[in-house]
């Protein structure tokens, strides 16, 4: 040890023992510690309330993934291992499933998104009225998805609906087709309801974006030469691509998890044409009564949702924000 | 103003404490004081049952203080889920509606109350139809009290039949025969199937029935197991079966529509005369009031057969659990249901009791197919409906070999019975 790290060493053990030997003085805690105290007094019962009502929940699934549990056969009881992640990668419906989970978010979140940049970029101009598009443009995101997805299974039916009427005399089709009832059309019809509902929710999250870019800049590029769409790509797009990683992590999720609006529609069907995991999901848990196999599949969708959005964080976010620090 | 914050929190949860103890005191009073049945229905508000019920449940208190029906209504959509989710939460109702469909897998769930010794001292017993009774009774144990029951006849629109000049038909071959006239004087199809949903499988079931074809036989052992693959004369009846599906899409016998039908699409077409004939329930009486035009030539007739006539009985219990506080309340609050009061008023057309009949077609009509009623056996039937619902969609959606749908179908029956623990062995 260098001489002067041990003198310190020393000093400081040898202050340790002076300590040691005074009377101990009740300590009384300062303004900052009481402060720590009462805001771990504020958050504890909304921890409770979360581990209470998501933790325990989240490990009762992991803990039912690696067990027999079945609602109507009383006799499998007991660790199974991962018997029940093989009974669900062993279904014929599995793999389907997979892939109409994967297409109905791919499709969903970028057309969501596509439409939600479109719409804000429109209702960022100057243009006569823009308030009240602004106010319109949110009424499909606060229409419940149950009434939502009644409404166009109606509009979508092919012998009273308004959908397949107006694209008959649009001369789109030559028929009304029966677009939830077809195994080619089903899941697609779904995605453009989807789509529709949840653009909105884009739309106001980068109007704000878009709001708060300085004028000056896009007027600075304007007269150095730039060009609509280089200004876009210079100045708008910079501001807007935190919100935008944002919006599409948080809307993978939330789709890929999305279980009513498929449901309400098609129930997975035709002929599972429109099944996604978590409606494989429900059928273990509430049609077979095999709540391991559905443990076990909700255990992998998480899996498969981490690991996307782990790929996601590390292969792009990440490295262009140290770019961008970098840079700066 | 100003308040002493710390004042201020203790008078919060002083309040908060008696607010929660008064609460608990009058919860205990209450519950001292008076027996709750709870009682879970899927009435639809606007029919005539369910205004009957709301008269006669605050009759039923009045004759019996102290017992109070506590009624929740539920769609028969959100009911199943609902009753699951409860019974494996430990909170069950003490009494519900529910489908024959339910009755083997609450069963295997150990959730529903042992009748046996209460009907045995019951009365009204011998006023019930015994297949109504045998329907709900597993391993010699009466599981359920029947509700209504829901036979299906064959409906016609006898002015599309008279336009096509043919008669209705007794039988799948005249049936197949009289589509095409029926289409070519009509322009519309002249029969309709539900080809998913819940009723799609029921559909399946009769069919199968009326080709002398079961989905699952009991074997000795008290389990059960479909012999398809063990008995070839069986499983080519089967075949015959999706085969005349096929028949029927291929012969535009029912709109190409169909086979994404459920009921709700069956029984509207029908009702707005879209198609001839259906296999269908006294339920679409409810239709003449909506559609007095497309209903007014509906008549009732046994449902054509192949090899024996067939039809769906459905017979739609009223669930008693094994976890109610006050089992010989809810009993009691059972049979006051299924009293001749009760049933002439709120289950005219469909009544379990043999001296309530409706005398017209839509009541004798259907009661007197009862002795070819067919039922699914009492096994957890969760996987077994879906395949059946799959299968059809094999047959008319993939084009499948019947023979194939057959063999995939049995497959995947007995698997769904293994993996309840219900699989028999072969014999």
């Amino acid at each position: 040890m260098p001489p002067a790290a041990a003198q310190r060493a020393g000093g400081l053990r040898r202050d340790r023992g002076a300590v040691a030997a005074l009377p101990r003085a009740p300590r009384r805690l300062g303004r900052i510690d009481r402060t720590r105290l009462e805001a771990l007094a504020f958050v504890l019962p909304a921890a409770c309330l979360i581990l209470l009502l998501v933790a325990y929940p989240l490990l009762h699934v992991v803990w039912d993934s690696v067990h027999n549990v079945d609602l109507v056969d009383p006799a499998a009881t007991g660790f199974s291992g991962f018997d029940n992640f093989a009974t669900v990668l062993t279904a014929d419906d599995f793999v389907p499933a997979l892939w109409h989970t994967a297409s109905w978010t791919v499709l969903s979140v970028a057309g969501e998104y596509a439409l939600g940049l479109i719409s804000a970029v429109a209702l960022a101009q100057p243009i006569i009225g823009r308030a009240v598009f602004r106010g319109i443009i949110v009424v499909p995101w606060v229409i419940p998805i149950v009434v939502a997805g009644l409404t166009w299974s109606w509009m979508l039916a092919p012998d009273f609906g308004v959908t397949n009427a107006w694209l008959v005399q649009l001369g789109v089709i030559r028929h009304a087709r029966f677009w939830l009832g077809d195994t080619g059309t089903a899941l697609l019809a779904i995605t453009v309801v989807n789509i529709w509902r949840s653009f909105p929710f884009y739309t106001i999250s980068l109007l704000a974006a878009l709001q708060s870019i300085p004028e000056e800049l896009h007027e600075a590029a304007a007269l150095d030469g730039a060009g609509a769409w280089a200004r876009f790509r210079a100045v708008t797009w910079p501001h807007i691509r935190p919100v935008s990683a944002a919006l599409v992590m948080i809307h993978v999720i939330w789709t890929a998890i999305n279980f009513d609006f498929i449901w309400v529609m098609t129930e997975g069907g035709p002929l599972h044409a429109s099944e996604t995991l978590p409606i494989l999901i429900y059928r273990y848990a509430l049609q077979t009564y095999d709540v391991g196999a559905a443990s076990a599949l909700a255990t992998m969708l998480i899996g498969f949702l981490v690991a996307a959005l782990s790929v996601f964080w590390f292969a792009v976010l990440r490295p262009r924000r140290a770019a961008m620090e970098a840079a700066a | 103003m100003s308040m002493n914050p710390t004042l201020h929190r203790r008078s919060l949860l002083a309040g908060a404490a008696a607010l929660v103890g008064t609460t608990t005191v009058a919860a205990r009073a209450r519950a001292a004081d008076a027996t709750t049945i709870k009682f879970w229905a899927a009435f639809s508000p606007a029919d005539p049952d369910y205004k009957a019920a709301m008269t006669l449940i605050p009759a039923y208190e009045k004759a019996h203080p102290g017992v109070h029906v506590e009624l929740q209504t539920i769609s028969y959509d959100a009911l199943h889920d609902k009753l699951v989710t409860a019974v494996a939460g430990g909170d069950a109702p003490d009494i519900s509606w529910g489908l024959a469909e339910w009755l083997g897998e609450l069963n295997r769930m150990n959730a529903l109350l042992d009748l046996t010794p209460l009907a045995a001292a019951w009365p009204d017993r011998s006023a019930i139809y015994p297949d109504a009774l045998r329907a709900l009774t597993v391993d010699g144990k009466l599981r359920a009290m029947p509700n209504y029951i829901g036979l299906r006849a064959m409906l016609y629109h006898a002015d599309m039949l008279k336009a096509a000049n043919v008669e209705p038909p007794k039988t799948w071959a005249e049936l197949l025969a009289a589509a095409p006239k029926i289409t070519a004087a009509t322009g519309k199809p002249a029969y309709g199937i539900a080809g998913t949903g819940v009723r799609s499988p029921q559909e399946l079931l009769v069919f199968l029935a009326q080709n002398d074809a079961t989905i699952a036989k009991p074997t000795a052992d008290g389990k059960f197991r479909n012999t398809w693959g063990e008995d070839r004369d069986e499983h080519a009846r089967v075949a015959e079966v999706f085969a005349f599906y096929q028949a029927l899409q291929a012969q535009k016998a029912m709109s190409a529509d169909a086979k994404s039908w459920g009921w709700q699409e069956e029984d509207t077409n029908f009702s707005l005369g879209q198609y001839a004939i259906v296999q269908d329930g006294a339920w679409m009486q409810s239709y003449i009031a909506q559609s007095p035009k497309g209903m007014a030539d509906v008549r009732i007739a046994p449902p054509p057969f192949s090899r024996k006539p067939a039809t769906f009985f459905e017979v739609a219990p009223f669930y008693l659990f094994r976890a109610s506080a006050n089992p010989q309340a809810t009993w009691d609050f059972g049979t006051y249901m299924l009293g001749q009061d009760w049933q002439a008023a709120c289950n005219p057309g469909r009544s379990v009791r043999t001296d309530v009949i409706k005398h017209d077609q839509w009541g004798e009509g259907f009661t007197s197919l009862a002795p070819t009623g067919v039922v699914f056996p009492p096994v957890a039937l969760g996987g077994i409906i879906r395949a059946m619902e799959d299968s059809i969609g094999h047959a008319l959606r993939e084009g499948e070999a019947p023979d194939a749908t057959a063999t995939w179908l049995s497959d995947n029956i007995n698997r769904s019975l293994k993996r309840s623990g219900e699989l028999g062995p072969a014999s």
